[in-house]
């Protein structure tokens, strides 16, 4: 019998921790966009602006269009959400601090990731707007190019563990780090985890071209709670890239739950700098590059790290 | 009782922690406003958002032809409550929209701490919210009839609601897909002011493409000029300094720069390319080439561009295309005509793959070459000819390289997906006011 905490103290900590999260990559955002555009940095209002601005969603009335399906629109940002919360339950702070500890904590991980592309198309499709479907149908193509590879990448980090469980996949990295034993693993990794929370390169659903894509139509709190969960999506794949490939708790003088902490602030750096660092890509070469290489890469990952096993 | 006592408090305490926020503004940029609005990516206290759903004020800048009141009215009632309208007249003549506005100001300070201002008023519930201005009515009354509004004669095919629906028609890989019509602009982020396009996608492919006659032609002048085109206006019928025609010509491509790294996510990269156009000096030449560094390394110059809107040189000979044609090969240049510039060791730039990523490296180069220019030029002024090399090509009494060049956008549109078509319209630099300008200044009507 595995670990779990009660409904309760997971369902709270873990909203703790997620809105925690997204303040945190908020600022971080911000401040990488500061630097790369050379402007002087002030430390309050850096902090301030994340909480002012959400305030300002949250007293900004929702807007509605021409026959939407209103139940999906709203549903859309709670079930994106949800699943972020889910994949974040999955990562465990140290190996007694874990909100979920399944034998299969791999497998409802992955499924889901797999099922935000159900969230995204629901919020393109229910505001009945031409540049939202479009987003919409975009990450649908986006989804299905990017599930294998990262499916593929995740499972090379079950091989050393012979579990399944998180837990076990991180107490396994004791010695050695996956990173190092899988150097293509977290490249690999990071690259279909800025496609899932579709952020800076791979923002194609949401991206400028489309004034916004899903979003496009959100005003208020709909607008805030959708930025929030792509945010918390982002974070919860950051805390798994962390434990997966960073070796989650271990590491010399800080307690465990500070690594897993400083480890994901570390990969979230990495994400958002993407954002101001790289163009955005074309979705068509997104397909092309996910299928003929990225495929094969996270295939040969696998039969390497199986092999080295023997 | 006391729960509404609660819930005023609440948003009262709300509304205290929001007013410090930047001001979410969708800005529209009229006639003489481009550079203003643009420059308002550098203020801190506010942000530029791409959809009406984001913003909080709609600010109107510059002067607006009367045929933008209509859609300009529709913009305004889809800002969520609470909402104002800020107009920044920029010596332009009596707004044509017919609203009465918040007090106008003409400084750009002024604008900044305005749009502060009404933002508090509004979260402090001092300030009504704007009501809407056209009326909240089905365009055709609606005739579906099932649980969710679906099926009902007349609506399942054509334009029912007054809304066209998708229609089947042949596609590029000679299948029959669905065909949804639709307008884009003249509002559109991503676009020039002015521009709109009526538009036929089959999924995410353009199958055809129509620009819409641009609300600026034709329209009466507003007496304002852009201060990045006034320059190159002036060069029609007296001598400028070639220092200053070709300081102008760099700012404007960084300037463009600026947009077209926003349109590829790249916003924060775009405010300090920004920075760089406003404080641009001939001795820049160096961050010119580390910015070229830059491009290439975020693959702006890259996987962005490569191969995107490739446009022939055999296409646009002649057209006096400027940078389109250069970056296709063709060294159509005004100024290889003007004695200014002989001496100056002036040779038009030219790339040869005529697609956005040569277009993006024509400009950059031009801008570098530009800056030399300016630093060799001393004291010499232009000879006016009644043509001048404009940074957007040839700019004349019949007009500029954009109304020469438009027929030709449905061709270079046809095919692409939208993501590539925005990339290659933003590769374009096209601009519906330059010839306005200068029809207006031989009417002897420009201001600065």
């Amino acid at each position: 019998m595995r670990d779990y905490a009660s409904p309760g103290v997971a369902i709270v900590a873990v909203g703790a921790i997620l809105v925690a999260g997204v303040y945190v990559l908020a600022v971080l955002d911000r401040l990488l966009g500061m630097i790369v555009a050379g402007t002087s940095i002030r430390l309050g209002a850096l902090l301030a602006e994340p909480v002012q601005s959400g305030a300002l969603l949250v007293l900004q009335e929702r807007r509605t269009t021409e026959r939407p399906d209103a139940a999906g629109w709203a549903l859309a940002p709670a079930l994106f959400g949800g699943l972020a919360a889910v994949a974040l339950a999955m990562v465990p702070l140290d190996r007694d601090i874990v909100a979920a500890d399944p034998a299969t904590g791999f497998v409802v991980f992955s499924a889901a990731i797999a099922m935000v592309m159900i969230a995204i198309y629901l919020h393109g499709w229910s505001p009945n707007s031409a540049f939202a479907l479009h987003g919409a149908y975009r990450y649908g193509a986006q989804a299905l190019s990017f599930q294998i590879p990262f499916l593929l990448a995740m499972l090379a980090t079950a091989l050393p563990a012979e579990s399944l469980s998180i837990v076990d996949i991180v107490d396994a990295q004791k010695s050695v780090w996956n990173v190092v034993r899988e150097p293509a693993g977290l490249p690999l990794y990071l690259v279909v985890g800025v496609a899932v929370s579709f952020w800076g390169p791979l923002n194609l659903p949401d991206a400028a071209d489309l004034a916004g894509g899903t979003v496009v139509e959100d005003s208020g709190l709909d607008r805030l709670l959708w930025k929030g969960a792509r945010a918390a999506m982002l974070v919860a794949v950051a805390a798994m890239g962390a434990a997966v490939f960073l070796g989650g708790w271990w590491g010399p003088w800080l307690p465990g739950p500070a690594w897993v902490v400083l480890k994901t602030v570390a990969l979230l750096v990495v994400l958002l700098a993407s954002g101001h660092l790289l163009a955005r890509v074309r979705i068509e070469q997104f397909v092309f590059v996910s299928w003929v290489l990225l495929i094969p890469l996270a295939l040969l990952n696998v039969f390497v790290s199986g092999a080295l096993l023997l | 009782m006391a729960r509404a006592g609660l819930q005023l408090g609440l948003k009262q305490a709300l509304g205290r922690v929001a007013a410090g926020a930047p001001v979410p503004v969708f800005a529209v940029a009229g006639q003489g406003a481009r550079e203003h609005v643009q420059d308002l990516r550098l203020d801190g206290r506010l942000r530029l958002v791409d959809s009406p759903g984001a913003a909080m004020v709609l600010l109107i800048a510059g002067g607006l032809p009367d045929g933008l009141a209509e859609p300009l009215a529709h913009l305004h009632d889809s800002l969520p409550h609470p909402r104002a309208t800020l107009w920044w007249p920029l010596g332009a003549g009596p707004a044509t929209w017919p609203q009465q506005f918040v007090p106008t100001i003409e400084t750009r300070d002024g604008v900044s701490e305005t749009l502060q201002a009404i933002q508090r008023e509004l979260l402090r519930g001092q300030r009504p919210g704007e009501p809407p201005i056209l009326p909240d009515e089905d365009p055709v009354p609606w005739k579906g009839v099932g649980p969710y509004g679906q099926g009902g004669t007349g609506m399942t095919g054509g334009t029912p609601y007054g809304r066209p629906m998708a229609e089947l028609g042949a596609d590029r890989d000679g299948l029959r897909l669905d065909v949804l019509p639709l307008r884009i602009g003249p509002f559109f982020p991503r676009f020039p002011p002015g521009l709109t396009l009526d538009l036929k996608l089959a999924g995410d492919v353009i199958v055809d493409v129509a620009p819409v006659e641009s609300p600026f032609a034709g329209a009466p002048p507003v007496g304002v000029c852009r201060a990045g085109a006034r320059i190159f206006v002036d060069a029609l019928s007296q001598p400028v300094p070639v220092a200053g025609l070709e300081l102008a010509r760099a700012r404007e491509h960084l300037r463009w720069l600026a947009d077209a790294l926003v349109a590829v996510e790249l916003g924060s990269l775009g405010s300090r390319v920004l920075r760089l156009a406003a404080e641009l000096r001939t001795s820049d030449g160096d961050s010119i080439r580390t910015l070229g560094r830059a491009l290439r390394r975020t693959q702006a110059i890259g996987w962005a561009t490569n191969g995107v809107g490739r446009i022939p040189a055999a296409a646009v000979e002649g057209l006096g295309a400027g940078p389109i044609a250069r970056a296709a090969g063709l060294p159509e240049d005004e100024r290889t005509h003007d004695p200014a510039y002989s001496g100056l060791g002036f040779e038009p730039i030219v790339q040869r793959d005529g697609d956005a990523a040569a277009r993006w490296r024509q400009r950059l180069g031009e801008a570098a070459q530009s800056l030399e220019l300016a630093a060799r030029a001393g004291d010499r002024r232009t000879v006016p000819t009644g043509s001048v090399e404009s940074p957007r090509g040839r700019l004349d009494g019949e007009g500029n390289a954009t109304a020469r060049f438009l027929h030709l956008l449905p061709g270079v549109l046809q095919g692409l997906e939208w993501g590539d078509a925005v990339t290659t319209l933003v590769s374009l630099d096209l601009d519906f006011e330059e010839a306005v300008f200068a029809e207006t200044a031989r009417a002897g009507a420009v201001a600065s």
